[in-house]
């Protein structure tokens, strides 16, 4: 269907920090950053499974996440609301986010202790310009 | 008029999509026959020559000319290790040439171990994060403190890198790189033309360097065993020719008798016992893996240590010369039926000779310099039938495998000092 459009590209870099929300089974919400949001094709994109966290175990209760990725050259920003689909432990997209994060991690001496346990691939359902919106600080829900 | 503005602006809208597509067709159009320009001229450039300096100049001149890639580097991979060698650079301070990468060190060395191009734009931030998740876990004792880290060739402050295996057939020839210190410095269509270029450019590397090891090992099978000249040209000795110093044992050896029986017998004579002897001495000289520098006549030498190391130089090189000597007192026993006065004498030295390539264009020869070289062929000259003369300097290292008997003051030239050799009776019986 081609969701993605062509520069939000740039975006998918990891060169400014993305987030992703998930939510627990209760309701819970968790905002995460994440190293890199991977594109796939212009449907998918890709997130690093490098530990097992609360977005990990969400995502199992959940399968819906939300990512914000942001333009280093422009600073537009994204929504992109997202499905699971599957998780990767080898293949074209997996190999090719592993030997990033293999080859990052030997220059730090991480080489072995830091690596890709799996690339979870999603499917985008719906993308947006991120607008970004001012809540009065009093109104947002304190978490419990 | 009373139009439906909102009709307008959705047929304005329609135009400027419409032209939006029209300059994408353009672009991709211009960037396909850019690329065919591409390929045409630097395969039309790379094929011209065979000369490996040349060919890795020409594919780096093409990156930054054509291309307008900066900074790029191609290494290429070292035949005997898992290594990397920067082969040559551009758009860099300083040269480079010969820092190296581990296969799976950094991007370059990811990419030439798994044989997969890799572009990656967020270097730094990527570094910064790593680095704050290590502090993390070595503060609460997950890992234990880091090792040092890779020093690697390029710009310092990277940000992006792509890399691209150069391969023939499946073989690894070396990396490609381009670099930037600018974040998502390259896209996909970046991806697209370094390929093109490496796919020429590695064939072109590995004919020039299949070129390059031909001639060397013809150069090297003059002087060397084929196996060694082998073992030079896959790395794992470095190349003789190259003019080295290196503390050596040097045999020489030449038959007593031989000028007067040369001057006195017919040449056919003369060759014959020549052929014999040389082969019968080289015989030992392989088994002993001893390096012949040159025959002059009946003269030999010999030395060890070097192209190869040796630990034991000194203990083959009397091992060999007791051998020697053996075989030759077979072989004068005939001789002398025969009437020819011929009898073998040794002479053995160490110390530090210049070793390297000697002579002109067209007429190299491997050679050794130094007083050691005098010194040895002083102790053959001084011989007599059947003696094998040792340097006092030799003894430490075999004095538990001979019995020797200690000889004369000899004076000898480029030595300040007269030296008193010792003579080889032989071989103490393994206890």
């Amino acid at each position: 269907m081609a969701i993605l459009p062509d520069d939000i590209k740039a975006a998918m870099q990891g060169v400014i920090p993305s987030h992703v929300v998930t939510c627990s089974h209760d309701g819970t919400p968790n905002a995460s950053a994440i190293s890199q949001v991977y594109y796939v094709d212009a449907d998918h994109v890709a997130l690093s499974h490098q530990f097992f966290n609360k977005t990990k175990r969400n995502l199992e209760e959940n399968p819906r996440a939300m990512a914000w990725v942001i333009s280093p050259e422009t600073f537009e920003a994204w929504d992109l609301e997202l499905e699971f689909v599957r998780s990767e432990t080898s293949g074209p997209i997996f190999d090719i986010m592993e030997m990033q994060i293999e080859a990052i991690a030997s220059m730090v001496g991480m080489k072995g202790i830091f690596k890709l346990r799996a690339a979870d691939v999603f499917r985008v359902t719906a993308v947006s310009k991120a607008v970004g919106e001012r809540i009065p600080l009093a109104e947002i829900p304190r978490a419990r | 008029m009373s139009a439906d503005p909102s009709d307008t602006s959705g047929l304005r809208e329609q135009i400027a999509e419409n032209q939006q597509a029209i300059d994408r067709l353009n672009r991709d159009l211009a960037r396909k026959s850019n690329e065919v320009r591409i390929i045409q001229q630097i395969s039309s450039e790379i094929t011209s020559t065979l000369d490996l300096d040349e060919v890795l100049g020409i594919i780096l001149r093409a990156m930054d000319h054509v291309l307008a890639f900066a900074h790029s580097m191609i290494l290429l991979k070292d035949v005997a290790d898992n290594v990397l060698r920067v082969a040559a650079t551009r758009g860099y301070a300083e040269q480079g040439a010969g820092a190296q990468v581990r296969l799976g060190e950094g991007v370059i060395g990811v990419v030439g171990e798994r044989r997969r191009m890799m572009r990656i734009g967020n270097i730094g931030a990527s570094m910064r994060y790593l680095k704050t998740v290590r502090a993390r876990m070595e503060s609460s004792g997950e890992v234990g403190p880091a090792e040092a880290p890779a020093v690697l060739p390029g710009l310092t402050d990277v940000q992006s890198q792509l890399a691209l295996p150069l391969t023939v057939k499946d073989r690894l020839v070396g990396v490609l790189a381009v670099e930037s210190r600018t974040p998502n410095a390259f896209d996909e269509l970046d991806e697209v033309l370094l390929r093109i270029v490496g796919n020429q450019a590695a064939t072109a590397i590995d004919n020039a360097r299949t070129y390059q090891i031909v001639e060397q090992l013809g150069r090297l099978k003059r002087f060397f065993s084929p196996q060694l000249a082998d073992l030079i040209i896959r790395g794992g000795a470095d190349d003789p020719l190259k003019t080295h110093r290196r503390e050596v044992t040097v045999v020489f050896l030449d038959l007593r008798g031989f000028t007067a029986f040369a001057e006195t017998s017919e040449p056919e004579e003369v060759m014959g016992v020549l052929h014999e002897y040389h082969g019968e001495m080289g015989r030992l000289i392989l088994a002993h893996e001893g390096t012949l520098e040159r025959f002059t006549g009946d003269g030999m030498m010999i030395f060890f240590n070097d192209p190869l190391p040796m630990p034991d130089a000194a203990e083959r090189a009397v091992r060999m010369a007791v051998a020697m000597r053996d075989r030759a007192a077979e072989l004068a026993v005939r001789w002398h039926r025969k009437g020819y006065e011929l009898d073998l004498g040794i002479g053995i030295a160490k110390g530090f000779a210049t070793i390297g390539a000697i002579g002109f264009e067209g007429r190299w020869d491997y050679g050794a310099i130094g007083t050691v070289t005098n010194l040895a062929a002083r102790l053959c000259g001084e011989a007599k039938p059947g003696q094998i003369l040792i340097s006092p300097r030799l003894l430490p290292e075999v004095e538990n495998l001979l019995e020797v008997e200690e000889m004369g003051l000899l004076a000898v030239k480029g030595l300040a000092r007269p030296v008193k050799p010792l003579n080889v009776l032989r071989l103490r019986d393994p206890a």
